[in-house]
């Protein structure tokens, strides 16, 4: 019989069975399985901590959002927001199953060039492009969506060198009710900067309007925004044909589409407040069936979906390193998973279960990373079953933005794994090394050694 | 320039009134007879006269000038001016009374045609019969009208032509033919009043030119009444009249070929009703020659207008002998675009409907289904949304919103007026049906007489249009719900044939939609989904729409490179007097009909010159589908007269009523798109696929960007310059 280790004694208040204010209190189901392989084999094949994909959910995730806006509205297109996972596997993914790319800065889109996407599918997003990204897009004909009138003026000396018109659309921003407002990105709608860009468009003869764009934010719960958001576009949309006659081709909702992650300080879990695909359809094809766009030119429909495609298909499994008690006698666990892995700890409460069957009783736990710095915090307060040394655990919905804003910092970054659809695991991104974390550093012939 | 228009009609006027005569329009044959009129100097003079009199008279009256350039109202004229023109002497006196006579057979042509054409009945060589006869009873008291003599004396005349050798030669000839096919000649001959079995030889021949089937029916109508008249125990060659052959050839044709679509079936009734000529030829005779007047082809015109006017009463099928509708002045043309459009459409599916949802839908259940499509409610279908596993709600499936169909936009599936809307029936909590409300909450709209559609178990409080409400296809009308009979979300969608809820169904297939099997879409036209079919629209695309959206007065000019294959650069949209839209080549004349429907473009005929680009156009777009989908083949067939050049068709024409063994197809694959979504730019390709015939066709933003013909490794390439 193994040894097992001494845990001083704590007092705990029994709680059994008595309903919370939601009900029973939760039960943590482990899971012991990620796509049909087993959580301990992969560590032990791959190391630990260890990313892993799933091909199937994020396909048909993929599919129930495309489906969800084709039921509702003819024309419609997604577009893969590469700065939520920009993996080339997942990008190819996506963009097998019909999605454009959406990027936001040269590197992005250069890398959907290399992933083989055409540039006439690539959407140019962000406040930051530069002279030459924007004379290569127009080139190609890519999308190019202008952020400011600084990038305005600019693209008209570019349409003059490219010889060619860009095919653009404005980034409109506004006041959909809700807040926090972003006024940050494009033009404002309500005080008319807006329409003043189209104007300026229209007028310089040297683009061609062919979209109009707005991204609300980000994690919106409430559809009607994308509903307010849609006919303020669609009335742009209207007023632009009206006064030169030129028919908007698209209409870019943006993404900011909820996952089923729960916020910190949210008051109910992010599985029961977020909304459906079919809500946030429901409110956008809505609002723009119902608009006054003349039905044949009911322009496309574009999405960013970043986040609610990819959140649920990803998983990050760790290990256990060291219980700890605290000095105020709180739990906790040490692990390998820390910040620089699941940056979106600062503003989820992450879904975190053990992998295996483990003690019924649970205690409220602080889970800390193994980065030597004190914001190495996972979950500040969570019920959690008593874990020993050596166990594993899984952090669920993790496939949004971890894999992009993931911080090289104390550690080395894990093996990222994708379990295809017949449930054969791929590495799509291997650990790292030390030769890959000093490939790039250049010494100077003075400080070639330590010299100690 | 006018009067160059005018002088090209006057000659197509009277070209066709020539050619009318064997119910044809075809020139070559109008020149022959021409030429064979004017064996007889004088009458082909008086012919010439009597139909040039007409037709001028008819244009300055301001008649239908597609009429007249038909020689509808010529070839009577022509008739009476041969006539009267190999009866009588020529001199000035007697042109005066030819004149005249036309402008008589004019008036009854016109006052004939506002008579029996209510009836859509031809009025024949009618008003040829009763003006001659008029002008021949009056002029017996005209003296300084001289009888002719000619036409009587042959070799005589033979002689003053071209002397002995060709006396000798006509003696010859006629020694070769045996005397039945000699009258068979002469019978021909005897159409155009003249009596030299020469005539006859050249009329046969002009008529296998013009038409096989016609020819083929000549020789049925006289070696039936030939044969008839044996049987009797009369020698036809022996009866006093025996030019009248002419009117069982007439009769054949025109029942056999040229007012019937020529079967098996109207070539039995062209031997059935030739006795029956023969009868009212032997009994007509004697009661007009108390008047002293021949009856010419009376025979003919009572039969061919009785049998024609009896079968108009018929109230079955017209599937034996079928009346031709548009006339093409050809039995082949007529049998090839009937055989052709018989297969291109079903006369019975008029209306092209479309599904009505957006996107892909699968049938849960459809005509004749396990659950409730059965007995008279069998031709139904229930329509829902499935999801790539297959299921059709999400979670547990217990709530109503988790059926992805559920609050859906209905559409309308056709153009038609709202007739019956039922609202305010609660929708069921799923799994529960609500059995005194069957239908729930239901739109009925009305397209035609005898033909609505229904949509049921709409969500309650959804539906958006009211009675009387004009709608079209892809209006919305609701949401998909769950009232009624309805177990859990779905739409219930029926066609009927009378305007109440709960009415039966009536078979009736959508116009055309994709099926889709493991995400490839397949074209399916005049179809009925099945059960478990995933389906949808064809989603149009913004450039296929566009650039077949021909709009009268547009015009449109190509530049060409390559091999000339083909001329004719600019095109005219036109639209006729009945609204049919066509391409005309303002260069060689030709026309291009075509139809548009939402979704679909296609060619109905053509007519013109086959050198020309437009009718390289026709063949390459055929049938165009305005959704751009790479899997789909679209498949048609031309009319065989249209792509297979004259020398191949002549067996075929002749045992094409009988059967037809060529095939003439069209295919066209969707093959390059720039953008699948946001389209500037797009190409197809499309053959012809028996011979070496391909064609690529670009399309961009403007319309048709070039159009490329390759034709035995030949290359032709327009590019649109306008």
């Amino acid at each position: 019989m193994e040894k097992r280790t001494f845990e001083p004694p704590v007092i705990k208040r029994l709680n059994a069975g008595m309903p919370s204010k939601f009900g029973m209190t939760p039960r943590i189901e482990p899971m012991p399985e990620v796509e049909g392989l087993k959580v301990s084999e992969l560590l032990k094949e791959f190391g630990s901590p260890l990313y892993v994909l799933s091909e199937r959910t994020l396909r048909n995730t993929y599919r129930d959002a495309y489906q969800a806006f084709s039921t509702r509205y003819p024309k419609v297109q997604l577009a893969w927001s590469y700065k939520t996972n920009y993996l080339a596997a997942v990008c190819n993914a996506f963009h097998q199953e019909g999605a454009w790319a959406e990027v936001v800065s040269g590197f992005e889109y250069h890398k959907a060039l290399k992933n083989g996407v055409p540039p006439q599918y690539i959407i140019f997003n962000g406040p930051s492009k530069t002279y030459e990204d924007l004379l290569l897009a127009t080139r190609n004909g890519s999308l190019i969506h202008i952020d400011h009138f600084d990038e305005l003026y600019m693209l008209l000396e570019v349409s003059d060198e490219a010889g060619t018109k860009p095919k653009v659309a404005i980034r409109v921003n506004m006041d959909t009710g809700i807040y926090p407002r972003w006024d940050r990105f494009g033009f404002n709608y309500d005080n008319g900067e807006a329409w003043e860009a189209i104007n300026r468009i229209m007028l310089s003869g040297k683009m061609d309007l062919a979209g109009l764009h707005t991204h609300i934010g980000t994690y919106i719960l409430t559809p009607q925004a994308y509903r307010i958001a849609a006919s303020k576009l669609a009335d742009l949309a209207v007023n632009t044909e009206r006064k030169y006659g030129h028919v908007i081709r698209y209409i870019d909702m943006g993404g900011g589409f909820a996952s089923k992650n729960t916020l910190k300080g949210a008051y109910v879990p992010g599985t029961d407040s977020a909304p459906s695909f079919d809500d946030y359809a429901d409110a956008i094809t809505g609002a723009l069936v119902n608009s006054a766009i003349k039905p044949e030119h009911l322009p496309l429909l574009i999405l960013e979906t970043g986040r609610a495609l990819i959140d649920d298909a990803g998983y990050l499994l760790g290990t256990v390193i060291a219980n700890k008690r605290l000095a105020s006698g709180r739990r906790a666990l040490i692990t390998d998973v820390g910040v620089n892995l699941l940056f979106t700890s600062f503003w989820y409460e992450h879904q975190i279960v053990p992998a295996e069957n483990s003690s019924q009783h649970t205690e409220d736990t602080t889970i800390y990373g193994p980065l030597c710095m004190n914001i190495d915090v996972l979950r500040a307060a969570i019920d959690f079953p008593l874990l020993k040394k050596g166990d594993t655990f899984v952090i669920k919905r993790i496939g949004a933005y971890n894999m992009t804003q993931w911080l090289q910092f104390i550690e080395y970054r894990p093996n990222v794994l994708m379990i295809d659809t017949d449930g054969k695991p791929h590495i799509i991104r291997k650990r790292e090394d030390l030769d890959y974390m000093t490939r790039q550093e250049v010494l100077p012939e003075h400080l070639k050694n330590a010299g100690l | 320039m006018k009067t160059i228009t005018a002088i090209r009609q006057l000659a197509e006027s009277t070209g066709n009134s020539y050619a009318q005569v064997f119910f044809s329009r075809n020139m070559l044959f109008a020149l022959l007879l021409l030429g064979v009129s004017f064996i007889d100097l004088y009458a082909g003079l008086s012919g010439l006269v009597a139909v040039l009199v007409t037709t001028a008279a008819a244009f300055l009256f301001g008649f239908d000038e597609a009429r007249i350039t038909s020689g509808t109202y010529g070839f009577n004229s022509l008739l009476v001016g041969l006539g009267l023109g190999i009866y009588y002497q020529p001199s000035p006196e007697f042109y005066f009374v030819v004149v005249l006579a036309s402008l008589l057979t004019l008036f009854i042509s016109v006052a004939m045609e506002g008579v029996i054409g209510k009836y859509y009945l031809p009025y024949l060589s009618i008003p040829f019969i009763l003006s001659i006869w008029l002008v021949l009873l009056a002029t017996k008291q005209f003296e300084h009208l001289g009888i002719s003599e000619r036409g009587i004396y042959t070799l005589n005349e033979l002689y003053g032509l071209g002397g002995q050798r060709l006396v000798n030669f006509h003696e010859r000839v006629n020694a070769l033919i045996p005397v039945p096919l000699r009258l068979y000649f002469l019978s021909l001959a005897a159409i155009f009043f003249q009596s030299k079995i020469i005539a006859g030889i050249l009329i046969a021949f002009g008529l296998f030119l013009y038409s096989r089937i016609a020819f083929t029916l000549s020789l049925l109508g006289f070696w039936t009444a030939y044969f008839f008249y044996l049987l009797l125990g009369v020698n036809l060659a022996e009866t006093s009249y025996s030019y009248i052959g002419f009117n069982y050839i007439l009769t054949a044709i025109a029942i056999g070929g040229f007012y019937l679509i020529p079967s098996v079936w109207t070539y039995g009734w062209a031997v059935l009703l030739t006795p029956l000529v023969a009868i009212l030829t032997l009994s007509l005779d004697p009661v007009f020659a108390v008047f002293k007047v021949p009856i010419y082809a009376l025979p003919f015109n009572i039969m061919v207008l009785l049998f024609l006017y009896v079968l108009k009463f018929r109230t079955k099928e017209r599937k034996y002998l079928k009346e031709v509708v548009i006339q093409q002045y050809s039995p082949e043309k007529n049998l090839y675009y009937d055989y052709n459009s018989r297969q291109r459409f079903d006369p019975a599916w008029i209306f092209s409907f479309r599904l009505p949802f957006h996107g892909r839908w699968t049938v849960s259940q459809g005509h004749d289904g396990s659950y409730t499509h059965q007995g008279e409610w069998r031709h139904a279908w229930d329509f829902v949304i499935e999801d790539n596993r297959g299921k059709t709600f999400k979670d547990s499936g217990d709530l109503l919103t988790d059926y992805y169909c559920f609050g859906k936009d209905v559409l309308s599936p056709g153009y038609g007026t709202v007739e019956i809307v039922e609202d305010g029936i609660d929708d069921n909590i799923v799994g529960e049906v609500n059995l005194i409300k069957n239908w729930g909450n239901t739109v009925i709209i009305r397209h035609a007489d005898h033909l609505y559609s229904k949509l049921s178990h709409l969500q309650k409080g959804s539906i958006r249009v009211k009675k009387g409400d004009t709608v079209k296809p892809g209006d919305i009308i609701g949401k998909a719900g769950n009232s009624g009979r309805s177990p859990y979300p779905h739409l219930h969608f029926q066609f009927q044939a009378t305007p109440y809820i709960g009415s039966p169904t009536l078979f009736y297939p959508f116009g055309s939609y994709l099926r889709y099997h493991e995400n490839k879409p397949e074209l399916m036209t005049y179809a009925i989904p099945q059960e478990g079919e995933v389906v949808a629209n064809i989603e149009v695309n913004e450039l296929l729409q566009k650039a077949f959206q021909f709009v009268p007065g547009q015009k449109i000019r190509f530049q060409t490179s390559g091999t000339p294959l083909a001329r004719g650069t600019e095109w005219e949209v036109r639209t006729n007097v009945y609204n049919q839209s066509y391409l005309y080549c303002t260069e060689t004349g030709s026309k291009a009909w075509f139809w548009t429907e939402d979704n679909v473009f296609y060619f109905t005929g053509f007519e013109g010159n086959k050198r020309s680009l437009l009718y390289y156009f026709f063949l390459a777009a055929y049938r165009i589908y305005k959704g751009f989908y790479r899997e789909i083949t679209v498949r048609d067939s031309y009319p065989l007269h249209l792509v297979y050049p004259r020398t191949r068709l002549v067996f075929q024409d002749l045992i094409a009523p009988f059967w037809i063994y060529l095939q003439a197809t069209y295919e066209l694959h969707y093959t390059w798109i720039d953008n699948p979504v946001m389209p500037s730019r797009l190409k197809m390709e499309s053959k012809m696929k028996e011979q070496p015939l391909r064609f690529l066709i670009e399309i961009d933003t403007k319309g048709i960007a070039a159009f490329v013909i390759t034709r035995d490794n030949k290359m032709l390439k327009a590019t649109c310059i306008e």
